[in-house]
C-alpha cells in the first residue's frame, strides 16, 4: 500500500494537470482573433466536462483493462473495458478500505484524457461548430485516447521490468514516460486530420491572423509550464529520485527550447517575439515528456535546443503544404512528440544508441509513434468526416467571416462595441457621443 | 544502502519548486501590465528571456558556482577550484553531473536534483526582478548579455555566500560567508535575492537613463487587471518560495508560511493608507505593490519572527515602501516600475527588522546588536557588491552594442521595433 506522501504527491499534481487545460484554453485564446476567442477557449472547457464525464462513466475501465482482471471483455492489450472499473467502482472501493491511491490515479489519468482531446482543438481554431467539434471530441477520446493509453500507460512492473500491460509498452518495449506519444503524437496526428476534414479558413495566408492578445497567450503558457511538473514529475506515481529528475529535465528542456526558437527568429526573421518564446517553450514540454526520466539532464538541455529550431521550421509546413492547422498543433505536438519520443532512442541512459551502439530502442520508439500516429490519424479522420456529413462541423462562411463567439455562444469575450469607446492608437479613449 | 528518501519531503521540495517557477511569469504580468500598451511584449519578453538563459545556465554551470563547497567542508567539493566561502566551482556538479548520478540512491531525505531544481527558480526569478527597472527602453539582445553576466559574476556567487550551508550541533557549521562566517540569518533571500536584485535595478536605472517624459503619473498601467494576476501569482508562488526554503514540511516551513500570508496582508494596508492620506484615494496598483513590498520584507525574516512581529514588518515595509517608490522622482533616476523602491528598500528593512525582533537573537530581546550588525554587513556588502557589478556590466554593454533603444523608437512603443509583435489586436478595424 502506497503511503499518505504518495497520494498526497499525486492529489496535488492532478490539480496541476487539471489547471493545464483552463492554461492551454488562455494560450489557444490568445493567439485567435479577438472575435473568435469565446469559442476558442469554450472547446478547451467543453473538453474538460465531457472528456471528464467519459472518464468516469467508462474511459478509465477501457484504458486500465487488463486480462488479469476478472470480467475483462475485449482484446487484452489491444482494446477492452473492465466491467469493474467502470464509474470508478473498484477504485472507490478501495478508497474506502482505506488505499486512495487507485482513486487518485484515476483521476489524475483523467486529466490526461481531457487535456490531450483539448489539446487537438487547436488546429479549427475560429471556425469550428460548438456542437461538432463535442461530438467528434465523445468519438475520439472513445475510440482512439482511451485505447491507446492502455497500449502505454498500462502495464504492471516487477522488479524493474514490464511483466504485463498495453502491447506497445509490453510487448513493443516502447518507453513513453509521460505521454510523448499517447498525449502528444495523438493530439498532433488527430489534429492534422481535423484541419483536412474542416479546412482553410477565409484569408488563411501568413501573417492574416494576428494574436489579439498575447499577454493571455503567455498566462497560458506559464499555466501549462506550472503544470507540466505535474504531468512529467507525477508521472513516476512517487516523490523520488525519478521524480526529481522528470521535474529538472522538465525545466531544463523547455528553457532550452524557448532561447533556440527565439535564436532561431532572431537570425531568420530578425526579432524573437513573445509567441515565439511561448512556442518554444511548450515545444520543449512536449519533447521532454517521454523522455523526462530516462535522460541525463543535459541531453534533455540538448533535445530542448533541438526540438525548439525543428519545431520552429515546422510551423511552417502549413504555409507550404496548404493544411490550416491554425495554432500549430500539428507542428509543435506531433512533431515535438515525434522528436522527443525518438531522441530516447538516441540519447536515453543505458538504452540510447549513442551509448549502446544498438538501434533496436530507436526502432521499439519509431514503431510506436507509427502506430499511435497513424490510428489516431485514422479514427479522427474518420469521426471529423462523420460529423461533416451529418451534423456539420463548420460555420457558416458568413458567420465564420463576422467571428463565430455571436453566433455560436452568444457572446463577445470584450466590450469592445460599447459606443462611450472608440480605439484611437494604442488605447481605448472615452468620447462622448 | 538503506533508503532514507522522505517521499513528503520530497512531494513538499517539487511542488514548491513548480510554485516558485510560476513567479517568473506571475513577474511578468506584474510588470507588463504597468508599462504602455505598445511596450508589454518587451516587458514580459525580459521576464521570459531570463528564464530561459538562466535556467540553461544553471545547468550549465550555476549549479556549480553557488553551491560550491570548499575542500575542508562537511560536505567537501572534491574538484573545488576557487577561495572557499567566497568564489568558486565544484567541477564534480558541471552540466549537474554528480547530483544526476545520486538521483536514484535514496541516500538523503530529499533528491539533491529536487534542490536543484528548487534553488534554479531562484536564480531565474531573481534576475527577472531587475528588468523592472529599464521599462520601455531596454534592447531585448543588450539584456540578455547583461542577464548572463549578472548571473555568473553575481547572483551565482552570492548564493553561494548566503545559501550554501552545512547544519549541525548549534546552528551552520560550514558555508558561505554570510551564512557562516558572519552568522548573518536570510531564511529565503532577502539579501540574495530582493537587496541583490534592487542595487542592480538602480545600476541599470542609472546606465540606461530616464525615458521620454519621465515625470510622476505620466506612465500610467496600460492594463491593471493583468498587474493583480501577476500579484496573485507571485503570492501563490511565494509560498513555495519561503516555506519551501526550509527544505521540510515541518513546523519551520509552517511558520514560514503563515508569515508569508500575514505580512503582505499587512503591508497592503500599510500601502493603501499612505495612498489615502497622501492622494485621498486607495488603488490597486498600490494595494498590489504593498503586497509585493510585504512579501519581500519577510522573505528573510519568515522563519525567525512570530506572526504578530511579521504583520508589524508587514505594516513598515508597506509604509515605507509606499514613501521610498517617490525616491526616483525627487532624485531623478528613472526605476520605472519600482524595483529600487520595492526590492531593495523592502529587502533592507526585512533583513534588517531580524536584527531587531528576530527570535532569540533581536535586540528588543536583550541579546545585543550583534545580529543586528551581522544583518547590516550581510546586506550591505551584497548591495554594493551587486549595484558595482551591475554598474560595470551595465556600461560596458551601453559603450559597445548599446542598450537603450533609438529615441524614436522609444516614442513610438517598442513591441513592433524590438520584437516585431504587437500585443493586443482590438477594434472592429482589426476584430
Amino acid at each position: 500500500m502506497q503511503s499518505d506522501s504518495t497520494v498526497a504527491f499525486l492529489i496535488i499534481c492532478s490539480a496541476m494537470v487539471l489547471f493545464m487545460t483552463p492554461g492551454l484554453a488562455f494560450f489557444y485564446g490568445g493567439l485567435v482573433r479577438a472575435s473568435s476567442v469565446v469559442s476558442m477557449m469554450m472547446m478547451s472547457f467543453g473538453s474538460v466536462g465531457l472528456v471528464g464525464t467519459l472518464w468516469v462513466v467508462y474511459g478509465y475501465a477501457m484504458s486500465f483493462a487488463g486480462a488479469t482482471n476478472a470480467g475483462f471483455i475485449g482484446l487484452d492489450g489491444i482494446f477492452g473495458l473492465d466491467p469493474a472499473k467502470l464509474l470508478l467502482a473498484s477504485s472507490y472501493q478501495s478508497a474506502s478500505d482505506g488505499n486512495g491511491f487507485d482513486l487518485v490515479f484515476a483521476g489524475f489519468q483523467g486529466t490526461f484524457a481531457i487535456i490531450t482531446v483539448a489539446l487537438i482543438s487547436g488546429a479549427i481554431a475560429d471556425r469550428a461548430r460548438f456542437g461538432g467539434w463535442m461530438i467528434f471530441a465523445a468519438l475520439w477520446a472513445t475510440f482512439a485516447y482511451f485505447p491507446i493509453a492502455g497500449w502505454v500507460f498500462n502495464f504492471t512492473v516487477e522488479e524493474g521490468a514490464v511483466v504485463d500491460g498495453g502491447f506497445l509498452v509490453f510487448n513493443f518495449g516502447l518507453m513513453d514516460f509521460a505521454g510523448g506519444t499517447v498525449v502528444e503524437v495523438a493530439s498532433g496526428a488527430a489534429a492534422l486530420a481535423v484541419a483536412l476534414v474542416v479546412g482553410r479558413r477565409f484569408g488563411f495566408a501568413k501573417g492574416m491572423h494576428a494574436p489579439h492578445n498575447v499577454p493571455l497567450t503567455l498566462i497560458g503558457a506559464a499555466i501549462l509550464w506550472f503544470g507540466w511538473f505535474g504531468f512529467n514529475a507525477g508521472s513516476q506515481l512517487a516523490a523520488d529520485g525519478t521524480a526529481a529528475l522528470a521535474f529538472v529535465n522538465t525545466l531544463v528542456a523547455p528553457v532550452g527550447a524557448l532561447i533556440s526558437w527565439s535564436l532561431y527568429e532572431r537570425f531568420t526573421v530578425g526579432k524573437p517575439t513573445a509567441v515565439g518564446a511561448a512556442s518554444g517553450a511548450v515545444s520543449g514540454l512536449v519533447a521532454i515528456t517521454p523522455s523526462c526520466a530516462y535522460l541525463h539532464p543535459v541531453w534533455a538541455l540538448v533535445l530542448g535546443l533541438l526540438v525548439g529550431t525543428i519545431c520552429a521550421l515546422a510551423v511552417e509546413l502549413k504555409w507550404k503544404l496548404g493544411f490550416d492547422d491554425s495554432l500549430d498543433v500539428v507542428g509543435i505536438h506531433l512533431v515535438g512528440g515525434i522528436v522527443g519520443t525518438l531522441f530516447i532512442g538516441l540519447a536515453g541512459e543505458k538504452v540510447g544508441l549513442f551509448f549502446t551502439g544498438d538501434p533496436t530502442q530507436l526502432g521499439r520508439q519509431a514503431a510506436g509513434v507509427a502506430i499511435v500516429g497513424i490510428w489516431s490519424f485514422s479514427v479522427a479522420w474518420l469521426s471529423a468526416m462523420l460529423v461533416q456529413k451529418t451534423f456539420g462541423f463548420r460555420v457558416k462562411s458568413t458567420d465564420e467571416i463576422a467571428g463565430v463567439d455571436r453566433v455560436i455562444h452568444g457572446e463577445t469575450a470584450y466590450s469592445e462595441t460599447d459606443p462611450r469607446w472608440t480605439w484611437r492608437g494604442s488605447n481605448y479613449i472615452a468620447e462622448p457621443r | 544502502m538503506e533508503s532514507v528518501l522522505d517521499q513528503g519531503n520530497t512531494t513538499f521540495l517539487l511542488i514548491s519548486a513548480a510554485f516558485v517557477l510560476l513567479m517568473t511569469p506571475g513577474l511578468a504580468f506584474f510588470y507588463g501590465g504597468m508599462v504602455k500598451a505598445k511596450s508589454v511584449v518587451s516587458m514580459m519578453m525580459l521576464s521570459f528571456g531570463s528564464l530561459g538563459l538562466v535556467g540553461v545556465l544553471w545547468v550549465l554551470y550555476g549549479y556549480a558556482i553557488a553551491f560550491a563547497d570548499g575542500p575542508s567542508e562537511v560536505n567537501g567539493g572534491e574538484q573545488f577550484v576557487g577561495i572557499d566561502g567566497w568564489f568558486g566551482i565544484d567541477l564534480a556538479k558541471i552540466g549537474l553531473g554528480q547530483p544526476f548520478a545520486d538521483a536514484t540512491n535514496g541516500a538523503t531525505a530529499f533528491p539533491e536534483l529536487g534542490f536543484v531544481a528548487f534553488q534554479a527558480t531562484f536564480a531565474i526569478i531573481t534576475v527577472a526582478l531587475i528588468s523592472g527597472a529599464i521599462a520601455d527602453r531596454a534592447k531585448f539582445g543588450a539584456w540578455m548579455v547583461f542577464a548572463g553576466l549578472w548571473a555568473t559574476f553575481v547572483y551565482f556567487p552570492v548564493a553561494n555566500w548566503v545559501f550554501n550551508f552545512d547544519l549541525g550541533e548549534g546552528g551552520v557549521v560550514d558555508g558561505g560567508w554570510i551564512a557562516y562566517d558572519l552568522g548573518a540569518i536570510d531564511f529565503a533571500g532577502g539579501t540574495a535575492v530582493h537587496i541583490n536584485a534592487g542595487a542592480a535595478g538602480l545600476a541599470l536605472a542609472i546606465v540606461l537613463g530616464k525615458r521620454f517624459g519621465f515625470s510622476k503619473g505620466i506612465t500610467q498601467p496600460h492594463n491593471v487587471p493583468l498587474t493583480l494576476l501577476g500579484v496573485s501569482l507571485l503570492w501563490f508562488g511565494w509560498f513555495g518560495f519561503n516555506a519551501g526554503s526550509e527544505l521540510a514540511a515541518d513546523g519551520i516551513a509552517a511558520i514560514a508560511f503563515i508569515n508569508t500570508l500575514a505580512a503582505p496582508a499587512a503591508a497592503m494596508l500599510g500601502w493603501i493608507i499612505v495612498e489615502y492620506f497622501k492622494h485621498g484615494k486607495a488603488t490597486s496598483i498600490g494595494a498590489g505593490s504593498g503586497a509585493v513590498a510585504g512579501l519581500v520584507a519577510i522573505t528573510p525574516a519568515c522563519a525567525s519572527v512570530s506572526p504578530m512581529y511579521a504583520m508589524l514588518l508587514g505594516v513598515i515595509a508597506g509604509v515605507l515602501c509606499a514613501l521610498a517608490v517617490d525616491l526616483k522622482f525627487s532624485f531623478g533616476f528613472d526605476d520605472s516600475l519600482d524595483v529600487v523602491g520595492i526590492h531593495l528598500v523592502g529587502g533592507i528593512v526585512g533583513t534588517l527588522f531580524i536584527g531587531f525582533f528576530g527570535e532569540g537573537v533581536g535586540s528588543a530581546f536583550g541579546f545585543g546588536w550583534d545580529q543586528l550588525v551581522a544583518q547590516a554587513i550581510g546586506a550591505g556588502a551584497v548591495l554594493v557588491y551587486s549595484f558595482v557589478l551591475a554598474l560595470i556590466i551595465g556600461f560596458a554593454i551601453d559603450k559597445t552594442i548599446g542598450f537603450r533603444v533609438k529615441a524614436e523608437d522609444e516614442i513610438a512603443g517598442i513591441d513592433t521595433v524590438v520584437h516585431g509583435e504587437e500585443a493586443y489586436a482590438f477594434g472592429a478595424d482589426r476584430g
